[in-house]
């Protein structure tokens, strides 16, 4: 086929504004007085309300960063990719912020897929990566250059288990969406209660939003409690809501993702009582949340994303403010880290990585607010054990006062049970 | 039986945004791509109204079908109208076009959580062999009654006769005094306000978010093709067949065996579409010229 002389210059033309506008696009340049920050996280979609959240922090904490002078003097500018929740979109973001971006460290991903799927590509080119959000046990051997500020899945559904024996629930009907958050956290589940406590077991598309046949058939089961295992909130309205519609009034117990006060607000009554097994309700009532509130507006799910971000940040920044400018002096910094003062209290990372120093408690849907009900100890059988009173101890004075005040805490004793933990996830 | 029930009213949700869709294909010969997100624009709208906004539902309801109706009739005279005449196929990247502007805008305007226009639980009817609640009969009972009335219209008035005139032959129709091109409008704002009363349902029933109406618009396209290109009857048929083949697939126990795990529930119905359409390629209910 002959093309028409003319079409081609056209094309040459085209080509050419083409490339000037995206070199127009393109930020001041690498030598310039900025430090860029990467940022992974769902946008848009069904999680966007995580994303949200955690944008939020990191904004928050490089506002006051660049208000006290920046680093060493440098502005810091955040470069905010939509990861959509998906591994696809992640790893697309995660090749233009390490690869044309150049960013000094990634802040994400939120959804644990997207931090799986970013993690290779950040470790291919040198760069921390630091979650804020995700919490798949699979995390834990993602990488030398990963880390994360959130506890893994693997730490609370031992946690689980225990709420459970102290419960008296035996037999647990679980139906799970089909994403890599989810998924991963009923192996880890089915793993601590044992393959008999699971009566009923269902995984999900994606988004799906009819359980009805699900419930129907789950009448006919005998269970003690029911644990709605979903990626975002709407599904896990949908899931409460058809519960009880088929007047099944089993206890509810859920992960992190049923800590949304958008649940209350779409599935009213049907949320009431349910329990919700996360990190603690870190920087509820204090300052920190008044400021954020007053900056962005109330947060989309709950202050702690915001707080978990904020500190993720936070940590990375104080890095580079001792000196450690590229990603490996970054690395080396995390990991030699031995205390990191922090609204969700005082944190370090394990050789893995994983965050030390985050215990959980049990938090319960009363009046369309989210209380908290009780410590959860990861120690000894006998929840008033010692071990249990050093995390009610600095549970308490965070939840009033976060980062301030806090006694110190030998991080010894919270290290070895956290590495214990670890050996037990690892070691399966 | 609960499983019948299910199917029910899964299919009336179904139905409505199929049957709408259905009329346009066959009518039009146009694909709108955009429904889905008509379906939204619809329940957030009643959304707004119930929840932000404070009206009571019996005023949140109506103006949320008329937002879907007001949307569709822009979709017709700006997406849709100017580009169809030249080529059949040309509304089917408008209207995709369109569907990405207002996925954009359902989150600028309504945020990314998913949203409920009824916040409490359904009131229940426990009829022995199987639950129900109120809000779920009404929407099947509307579903109903929308399909008779418009079965009605379509045989037995002047309006349904010009409507079956212009889907046989639009020359011909205009020839005898037909005004075909507002007939194409009226029938894609009616296909709007059907999109709009799933959404509305959507939003009462389980909760409305952003990311629903692709999703939606693959069911109803599947209902659609299943149904027979342009049968408006074998749509909403086959809109009820894929919801109960949905229940049936999760739900029952197979051979007294085992039960299909919950993931294929959606994939089942397609297979056997597939299978329909290798048997009988125009469709199921594909009964020759007829409309309706």
């Amino acid at each position: 086929m002959q093309l028409p002389p003319y079409s081609m210059k056209k094309h040459i033309a085209l080509v050419g504004l083409l490339a000037i506008a995206l070199s127009a696009c393109q930020p001041a340049g690498q030598g310039g007085g900025t430090i860029k920050l990467g940022y992974i996280g769902p946008l848009t979609g069904d999680a966007a309300s995580y994303g949200k959240d955690t944008l939020n922090g990191v904004l928050f904490a490089v506002e006051e960063l660049n208000a006290a002078g920046g680093i060493n003097g440098k502005k810091v500018e955040v470069i905010a990719e939509d990861g959509k929740c998906t591994g696809a979109d992640s790893a697309s973001a995660a090749q233009k912020l390490v690869n044309v971006d150049n960013v000094s460290a990634i802040i994400g991903g939120q959804c644990s897929g997207e931090t799986l799927a970013a993690a290779p590509i950040a470790e291919a080119g040198k760069v921390v990566l630091i979650s804020p959000f995700s919490s798949s046990p699979d995390i834990t051997q993602a990488g030398e250059y990963i880390f994360r500020d959130y506890p893994s899945d693997a730490l609370k559904t031992k946690a689980i288990a225990r709420f459970f024996a102290e419960k008296g629930y035996k037999k647990v009907a679980l139906i799970t969406e089909n994403t890599d958050f989810a998924s991963a956290f009923r192996t880890s589940l089915t793993k601590d209660l044992g393959e008999d406590a699971i009566v009923f077991d269902e995984m999900v598309d994606p988004g799906t939003k009819d359980f009805r046949t699900l419930m129907t058939r789950l009448k006919k089961v005998e269970f003690d409690v029911f644990f709605p295992n979903a990626q975002t909130d709407a599904v896990m309205a949908a899931m409460l809501q058809q519960l009880r519609e088929q007047k099944l009034a089993q206890p509810v117990v859920s992960h992190d993702v049923g800590d949304s006060l958008t649940l209350p607000e779409i599935a009213k009554d049907a949320v009431e009582g349910m329990y919700v097994i996360n990190v603690p309700a870190f920087g509820e009532g204090t300052g920190f949340e008044a400021k954020v509130i007053q900056t962005y507006g109330k947060p989309q799910a709950t202050i702690a994303i915001v707080a978990h971000a904020y500190d993720a940040t936070m940590v990375v920044a104080d890095a580079m403010k001792a000196g450690a400018m590229n990603g490996t002096a970054i690395k080396d910094a995390l990991a030699a880290l031995t205390n990191h003062v922090g609204i969700i209290g005082d944190f370090h990372f394990d050789v893995n990585g994983d965050v030390v120093g985050v215990g959980y408690v049990v938090k319960q849907h009363q009046g369309g607010k989210i209380v908290k009900v009780q410590e959860l100890s990861l120690d000894a059988p006998s929840a008033t054990a010692t071990g249990a009173t050093v995390e009610d101890g600095s549970g308490a004075v965070m939840e009033k006062e976060p980062g301030a005040a806090m006694e110190k805490k030998p991080a010894s004793a919270m290290e070895k049970k956290g590495d214990a933990m670890e050996k037990a996830a690892s070691s399966k | 039986m609960q499983l019948l029930v299910n199917a029910l009213i899964a299919g009336s949700l179904a139905a409505l945004i199929a049957g709408g869709l259905s009329l346009v294909f066959g009518i039009l010969g146009v694909y709108n791509l955009a429904l889905g997100q008509t379906v939204l624009v619809g329940g957030f709208a009643a959304w707004w109204l119930r929840q932000v906004a404070g009206l009571p539902l019996a005023l949140a309801i109506p103006g949320g079908i008329v937002a879907g109706a007001l949307l569709s009739w822009l979709t017709f005279d700006v997406f849709i109208r100017p580009f169809y005449r030249r080529h059949i196929r040309l509304p089917l990247v408008t209207t995709i076009a369109l569907g990405m502007i207002l996925d954009g805008l359902i989150i600028l305007l309504f945020g990314e959580r998913p949203r409920a226009i009824l916040r409490e639980t359904k009131r229940v009817f426990d009829a022995g062999a199987f639950q129900i609640s109120l809000e779920q009969m009404m929407l099947i009972g509307f579903t109903l009654l929308i399909l008779a009335l418009f079965g009605w219209t379509l045989h037995h008035t002047a309006f349904g006769r010009r409507l079956r005139a212009v889907a046989q032959h639009d020359h011909a129709a205009l020839s005898v005094g037909v005004d075909a091109p507002r007939l194409h409008r009226l029938i894609v704002v009616l296909s709007g306000t059907l999109a709009a009363c799933g959404g509305i349902f959507i939003g009462i029933d389980q909760n409305l978010s952003p990311t629903l109406a692709f999703p939606l618009t693959i069911k109803a396209y599947a209902a659609v093709i299943a149904g027979g290109l342009g049968n408006v009857w074998g749509a909403i048929a086959c809109a009820f067949l894929i919801a109960l083949l949905e229940q049936l697939t999760v739900g029952i126990r197979w051979f007294g065996r085992f039960y299909v795990p919950a993931g294929y529930q959606a994939t089942i119905p397609l297979l056997f579409i597939i299978f329909i359409l290798l048997i009988k390629p125009s469709g199921l209910f594909q009964s020759g010229r007829r409309l309706g």
